[in-house]
C-alpha cells in the first residue's frame, strides 16, 4: 500500500486542486486522485470566473493565498467589474476564461508544487478503520492510505445525464459516474440527496452571424482578481441576443418531452440558475429572454450560450436556437444537458469541513450541495487548511459570517438545512457592507500570512495601500471647508451642491444630493488615489452611517461568543426548551451562545431560557 | 392517542412541569390549578390515579390524593393534550374548592409528585415558545387580565386576538418583497434583473402609509392604556370641584360659597367613555392675594400644562371669559357654563359649544358628561382594536418607519441595509428576533399562573 499520506484529495476539480496546493505548501504529504490527469479544475459549465458573490469568494480565497484567482487572471480573455457604477461592497469582479488554458495551469501547478503525488484512477470506497479513516480504495484494486480523506467528486456520484428522452450515467459530458464511492459514503452513514444542474448548448463560432448581435466589451480598465498579478488585458468580445416569443410556444409546446417537467429528473435544481424550459413557466409574461455568447477558447471555435442551460430534446433545442437572431444558422458542437446527481446533505459536517460521523473524513465542493466553480474552491481551501491544521493539532480556522463570504457560505451549509445547489448571493450575507471585493485583502491576507500560504512581503505591499485609503479618509474627515462666496461659487459650478455652514468634504461626499463622483473629482487629496482606491474611500464616507451600526452587531454577537454553555447544560438541556432546540443543542453542540444563537429554530426565547440557565447554573457552581 | 402523545413530546421537550394557582390567592368558591409540561401524565397518575388521560379536553370528577396516599379533594380535572393546550405542552386545569388550605395541599401534592412551582408568565412564555402566539398576542393576555376599563378589555382582546400583529406581518411580507427586489437588483445586476427605483417608490409609499396609519393610533392606544388627565380650570368660585365631585359622584373636594377655597391640585380617577380619566381640580385662576393661594395659582397653571385635555368653567354670573388660548394651548378642551340656576347662559358662547349646567339642580348634567365623553374618547372609536398599544410597539415601529424613509433606491446596497433594518425592528416587535431584555420585560408583567 506504500506511505501513509497526510491527505487524500479525491477528486482534482476546483475545490480539490486549493485543497491540494494549501495542504502540501503547509507542509503536508498529499496525493490526488483524479479519473484524468487531462480533465483537471475543468470548467464544465460557463467560462467565466466570479460575478456578484462569486467574484468575492475569489477575493477571498486570493487574499488567504488559495490560486483560483491567479488561474483566472491568467486564463483570462476579458474582464468586467459587475455592479462597478455602485458602491464598493457590491462590485463582482468576473472573467471570461480560456477553459483549456485553465486545466493546463491547474495541472502543471499540481505537477510542480512539492509534496503531491497525481494518481489517475477511480476510487470506489473509503476505508475505515477502528482509529478512524485508513485510506482509499480504487476500482483497479489499489489502496492508498492516508490519514484523512476529502471527498470532492462534484457531480459525479451516481451522475445520469438527461437530453430530452434520453438518459444515460455520466458524471459531466463524455465522462462516467462514480457509483462505487456514493455506496462507500452511504456505508459510513451519511444522508445523500438528489440535486440537479444543467448546462446550455455550445455552437460553432463560425456559423452565428455576428451582424445581427450586440458585441459586448470588457472594462476599459481591467481589473486583476489575485496580488500576484501586475496586469491583465482583454482579448475578446462577447455577444448578446435575445430570445424571440415564438421560443415560449416551441418549449411549451415540448414542456412533456422535458425530463425536467415529465418527472423523469427527480433532483432538485437550483433556481438561481434556472433553464430556459424552467424560466418560460415560471416567467410567462417575459417573452424574450437574454442571451450571451461567450468564447470558450481563445482562438477556439466553441460559443456557449449563456441563459439557454436545458436539457429539452436535440431537435427542440435547435428548434429554440434557430428561432434566435444571430443564431438562425447556428451548428451544434454539443447539446444542453441536465445531469442529475448526489449530494452529501451539507449539515453533516462540521464548520470545518470534517464529517460530524466520520472523524478525518472531509467533504467539500459541489458533492457538498454547492453550485459553482468559487463555491468549490472556497471550500477546498478551507478543507485543506484544517486537515493540516488538525495535523499539527492546532485550533481550526473557521472564518465568521461577519469575517467573509466564505464564512458565511460553510456556515449556512452546516447550519441550514437545504434543498436546491446553494449559490453564494450578496443577499445571504449580514454584513454585506464590511465584506465588499474592496476590503478582501484587509480582513484576510493577515491569515494568508501567518497560515504560510501569502509571501509577508506580498501583504505589506497591500497594507501600504489600504493605510494610505485610510489617510485619506481621515483626511476627508477633518478638512473643513468654509461657506465663503468663492468656494460657494466653485463647488456650485463643479458638484452642483451648495452649502451655508462650515462642513468638512466627508459630510458633503455623505450628502444625499451630491453625485459623490462628480464631487470626488474636485477633491484634491482623492486625486492622489488610485481611481478604485478612490471609488473604495467615497463609498466607505457613504457607508459609514451602517458601518457603525454593523461594528456594533458584530461586538454584541462577540459578547454572546464570550459565554460558554457548559456541555452539562446540552445534556441535560433547559426546561422550557422545546424539543426542536435541544435536538439543535445536541446535534450541533454550540460552544458558546454567539453559536447557539445561528442554530436552527433557536429563538430569542430559546436564547433567554439558555442564558439563564447558564447564569442560575453559575449560581449553583459558586454555592 | 399515540398521535396525541407524539406531538406533545415533539413540544415539550425536555421541560420542566410546572405548577401554579390560575386563581387569586385567598378564599373563593372555586380555584384553579394548572400544571403543564412533558411529565403531566405522571403527575396526573400520581395525584388523580383514577383519572383517564387518553379523554383530553374532557372534565372528569376524580379524587386527588397526596404523597402519602391521603384523599385530599375530590376535584374537576381537565387533561390537555398538547399543542392543542395554552402552552403547547401537555396540562392539566384542577378545579378544587376555594380555600387555601385545599389549594395548598393540592399544591403540596403536585409538587411531591415532581411539579416545580411556576416562574410568573412562565406559561405565556412556553406558549411563545412553542409558536402558540407571538409576542404582541402574549402582551395582549397580560392586558387584558390588567385590563379595568371597557376600551381596555376591548384592546387587549384584538391584540390577543392577533389583530396588531396580523397588520405587523403583513407589513413583514411587503418589505421582505420589497427587499427581494432590491437584493435581486444587486446579486443578479449581471443579468440584468433591476427593478427601477419608480417601480420600488410606490411600494415604500405604501408601506409608510401603513406604518404611519399604525403610529397615528398609538395616541389613542396610549389613551386606553395610560387613561387621560383632563385638568378643570376656571375662574374663583366658578364651580370647580363642585363639578368635580359631581363628576366623581363624591364629596371628594371640599366646596364653599367663597372664592378661593380650592388652594392645592386634587386629583382621583374615574371611567369616562370607558376610559380612565384622571381629573385634576385646581385653584380658580385669578392674581393671588395670600402668598398661599398665589402658590395655588402657579400650580393649578402647572396642572393645566400637563393635561392632554381641559375642561374651562365659567359662571353665567360673571363677564364673558377673555382669550383662552394661553391655557388651552392648542389641546383639546370643553367649556362649562355654570350657574345657569343664577343668570342666563350668554348666548354667543353657547353657540360656540359651551355646555350650560346648573350643578345646583343637576340640570344639564347630562350634555355635561355627553360632552366629556366626546373630549375623553377622542377617536379611539376608529382604532376598531389594531391599535398601537404600549411603547414597546410604538419604539419599533418609529424605528422601521425611520428606516424605510431613509431608504434610497439609486444606492441598492444602502436600500437594502434600510429595508433589512426596518425589518429587523418589526421582527422584534412580534419576537421573532431579540434580545432576552425584551421578552423578560414582557414577561415581568405577567402574574403567576399565566
Amino acid at each position: 500500500m506504500g506511505a501513509c499520506f497526510d491527505l487524500i484529495v479525491v477528486g482534482a476539480g476546483h475545490a480539490g486542486c486549493e485543497a491540494a496546493l494549501a495542504a502540501a505548501r503547509m507542509g503536508a504529504s498529499v496525493a490526488v486522485v483524479t479519473l484524468h490527469r487531462s480533465t483537471i479544475a475543468q470548467m464544465p459549465c460557463n467560462p467565466a470566473m466570479g460575478g456578484i458573490g462569486k467574484g468575492h469568494l475569489i477575493a477571498e480565497i486570493d487574499a488567504l493565498g488559495g490560486v483560483e484567482g491567479w488561474a483566472a487572471d491568467r486564463a483570462g480573455l476579458q474582464f468586467k467589474v459587475l455592479n462597478r457604477s455602485r458602491g464598493s461592497a457590491v462590485w463582482g469582479p468576473r472573467a471570461q476564461c480560456d477553459k483549456r488554458r485553465y486545466t493546463l495551469l491547474m495541472r502543471r501547478l499540481l505537477e510542480a508544487v512539492p509534496g503531491i503525488e497525481l494518481i489517475e484512477g477511480e476510487v470506489t470506497g473509503v476505508m475505515t478503520g477502528d482509529g478512524g479513516i485508513e485510506g482509499v480504495r480504487l476500482a483497479d484494486g489499489r489502496r492508498f492510505s492516508g490519514r484523512n480523506v476529502l471527498v470532492t467528486t462534484g457531480t459525479f456520484l451516481r451522475g445520469i445525464l438527461h437530453t430530452g428522452e434520453n438518459r444515460r450515467p455520466g458524471g459531466r459530458y463524455g465522462e462516467a459516474p462514480a457509483n462505487g464511492l456514493g455506496r462507500s459514503l452511504e456505508r459510513l452513514g451519511l444522508e445523500l440527496r438528489r440535486y440537479k444542474t444543467g448546462t446550455p448548448p455550445r455552437l460553432r463560432r463560425g456559423s452565428i452571424d455576428f451582424g445581427r448581435v450586440t458585441v459586448q466589451h470588457g472594462d476599459q480598465d481591467p481589473r486583476a482578481f489575485s496580488w500576484r498579478t501586475r496586469e491583465v488585458r482583454n482579448r475578446i468580445v462577447c455577444w448578446v441576443t435575445r430570445t424571440r416569443p415564438v421560443v415560449q410556444r416551441i418549449i411549451r409546446d415540448n414542456l412533456d418531452r422535458s425530463p425536467l417537467f415529465s418527472g423523469v429528473i427527480e433532483g432538485v435544481g437550483p433556481r438561481y440558475c434556472p433553464s430556459i424550459e424552467d424560466k418560460v413557466v415560471r416567467f410567462p409574461h417575459h417573452e424574450e429572454h437574454t442571451v450571451f455568447l461567450e468564447p470558450e477558447e481563445l482562438g477556439g471555435e466553441s460559443i456557449y450560450v449563456n441563459g439557454l442551460s436545458t436539457s429539452l430534446p436535440i431537435d427542440v433545442q435547435e428548434a429554440i436556437i434557430h428561432a434566435t437572431p444571430g443564431l438562425e444558422r447556428a451548428e451544434f458542437l454539443r447539446y444542453g444537458y441536465a445531469v442529475e446527481y448526489d449530494v452529501v446533505a451539507s449539515q453533516q459536517v462540521r464548520h470545518t469541513l470534517e464529517a460530524r460521523a466520520v472523524p478525518g473524513l472531509y467533504l467539500a465542493g459541489q458533492l457538498l450541495g454547492t453550485s459553482g466553480y468559487e463555491e468549490a474552491a472556497a471550500l477546498g481551501l478551507m478543507a485543506g487548511i484544517n486537515v493540516v491544521r488538525s495535523l499539527r493539532g492546532e485550533e481550526p480556522l473557521v472564518l465568521g459570517r461577519e469575517e467573509a463570504y466564505i464564512g458565511v457560505l460553510v456556515d449556512d451549509l452546516v447550519v441550514r438545512d437545504h434543498r436546491e445547489p446553494y449559490r453564494i448571493l450578496t443577499s445571504r450575507a449580514e454584513h454585506r457592507l464590511l465584506l465588499g471585493v474592496d476590503s478582501a485583502r484587509e480582513r484576510l491576507m493577515k491569515r494568508g500570512v501567518d497560515l504560510g500560504l501569502v509571501p509577508e512581503k506580498m501583504f505589506h505591499v497591500e497594507q501600504a495601500r489600504w493605510e494610505r485609503r485610510a489617510r485619506t479618509a481621515h483626511e476627508l474627515e477633518s478638512t473643513v471647508l468654509h461657506p465663503d462666496r468663492e468656494t460657494r461659487s466653485w463647488l456650485r459650478d463643479a458638484a452642483g451642491i451648495d452649502f451655508t455652514r462650515p462642513a468638512t468634504w466627508a459630510q458633503l461626499l455623505r450628502r444625499q444630493d451630491a453625485d459623490p463622483q462628480r464631487l470626488a473629482d474636485q477633491i484634491e487629496p482623492l486625486a492622489h488615489l488610485a481611481k478604485e482606491d478612490r471609488d473604495i474611500v467615497v463609498s466607505r464616507l457613504r457607508y459609514a452611517g451602517y458601518l457603525e451600526r454593523h461594528v456594533r452587531e458584530i461586538e454584541r454577537v462577540h459578547r454572546l461568543g464570550a459565554v460558554a454553555i457548559p456541555s452539562a447544560l446540552i445534556e441535560e438541556g433547559a426546561p422550557g426548551l422545546s424539543r426542536e432546540v435541544r435536538d439543535a443543542l445536541i446535534r450541533y453542540r454550540p460552544r458558546t451562545l454567539a453559536d447557539a444563537e445561528r442554530l436552527p429554530g433557536v429563538t430569542p426565547a430559546a436564547m433567554a431560557i439558555i442564558a439563564g440557565r447558564i447564569l442560575s447554573r453559575r449560581g449553583v457552581d459558586r454555592a | 392517542m399515540a398521535f396525541s402523545s407524539v406531538w406533545s413530546s415533539g413540544l415539550a421537550g425536555n421541560a420542566d412541569t410546572i405548577v401554579a394557582p390560575a386563581t387569586a390567592p385567598g378564599r373563593g368558591a372555586l380555584a384553579i390549578l394548572r400544571v403543564s409540561g412533558a411529565g403531566v401524565r405522571e403527575v396526573a397518575a400520581a395525584v388523580c390515579p383514577r383519572l383517564d388521560f387518553s379523554k383530553a379536553w374532557f372534565a372528569q370528577l376524580t379524587g386527588l390524593t397526596s404523597a402519602a396516599g391521603e384523599r385530599i379533594e375530590s376535584g374537576v380535572v381537565i387533561p390537555y393534550h398538547g399543542p392543542r393546550s395554552y402552552t403547547g405542552e401537555d396540562m392539566l386545569e384542577l378545579i378544587v374548592h376555594g380555600s387555601p388550605a385545599v389549594t395548598n395541599a393540592v399544591m403540596d401534592a403536585l409538587i411531591s409528585a415532581g411539579c416545580r412551582a411556576a416562574e410568573p408568565g412562565e406559561f405565556t412564555r412556553r406558549a411563545v415558545a412553542n409558536g402558540k402566539m407571538d409576542l404582541i398576542q402574549a402582551e395582549g393576555i397580560a392586558d387584558l387580565v390588567a385590563a379595568e376599563t371597557s376600551w381596555q378589555l376591548k384592546v387587549a382582546r384584538a391584540q390577543m386576538e392577533g389583530r396588531l400583529s396580523g397588520r405587523v406581518q403583513q407589513l413583514r411580507q411587503e418589505l421582505t418583497g420589497l427587499l427581494a427586489r432590491i437584493e435581486a437588483g444587486i446579486d443578479f445586476a449581471g443579468q440584468g434583473i433591476i427593478t427601477p427605483a419608480s417601480e420600488l417608490e410606490p411600494v415604500r409609499r405604501s408601506i409608510v402609509a401603513q406604518i404611519g396609519a399604525l403610529l397615528a393610533t398609538a395616541a389613542g392606544g396610549e389613551r386606553i392604556r395610560e387613561g387621560i388627565r383632563m385638568t378643570i380650570v376656571g375662574v374663583p368660585n366658578a364651580g370647580k370641584s363642585t363639578l368635580f365631585n359631581a363628576l366623581l359622584k363624591s364629596e371628594r373636594a371640599i366646596v364653599s360659597p367663597h372664592p378661593g377655597t380650592t388652594r392645592d391640585v386634587i386629583e382621583a380617577e374615574a371611567e369616562i367613555a370607558g376610559l380612565v380619566v384622571k381629573l385634576v381640580d385646581t385653584a380658580g385662576l385669578r392674581p393671588g392675594e395670600t402668598p398661599v393661594e398665589m402658590e395655588g395659582v402657579r400650580r393649578a397653571r402647572m396642572a393645566a400644562a400637563d393635561a392632554d385635555a381641559l375642561l374651562v368653567v365659567h359662571p353665567c354670573d360673571q363677564p364673558e371669559p377673555g382669550d383662552l388660548n394661553g391655557i388651552t394651548n392648542g389641546r383639546p378642551w370643553v367649556g362649562i357654563l355654570t350657574k345657569t340656576d343664577l343668570a342666563p347662559p350668554s348666548k354667543r358662547l353657547v353657540r360656540g359649544g359651551w355646555v350650560p349646567v346648573s350643578l345646583k339642580t343637576g340640570e344639564g348634567f347630562d350634555d355635561v358628561e355627553a360632552a366629556l365623553e366626546r373630549l375623553a374618547g377622542g377617536d379611539v372609536e376608529q382604532l376598531e382594536g389594531a391599535a398601537v398599544i404600549n411603547r414597546r410597539h410604538r419604539a419599533k415601529l418609529q424605528t422601521s418607519l425611520d428606516e424605510i424613509e431613509g431608504a434610497r433606491f439609486d444606492e441598492p446596497e444602502l436600500a437594502a441595509e434600510a429595508v433589512r433594518a426596518a425589518l429587523a425592528s418589526l421582527d422584534e416587535l412580534v419576537g421573532i428576533v431579540g434580545s432576552e431584555d425584551v421578552l423578560d420585560e414582557v414577561f415581568a408583567r405577567f402574574c403567576v399562573g399565566k
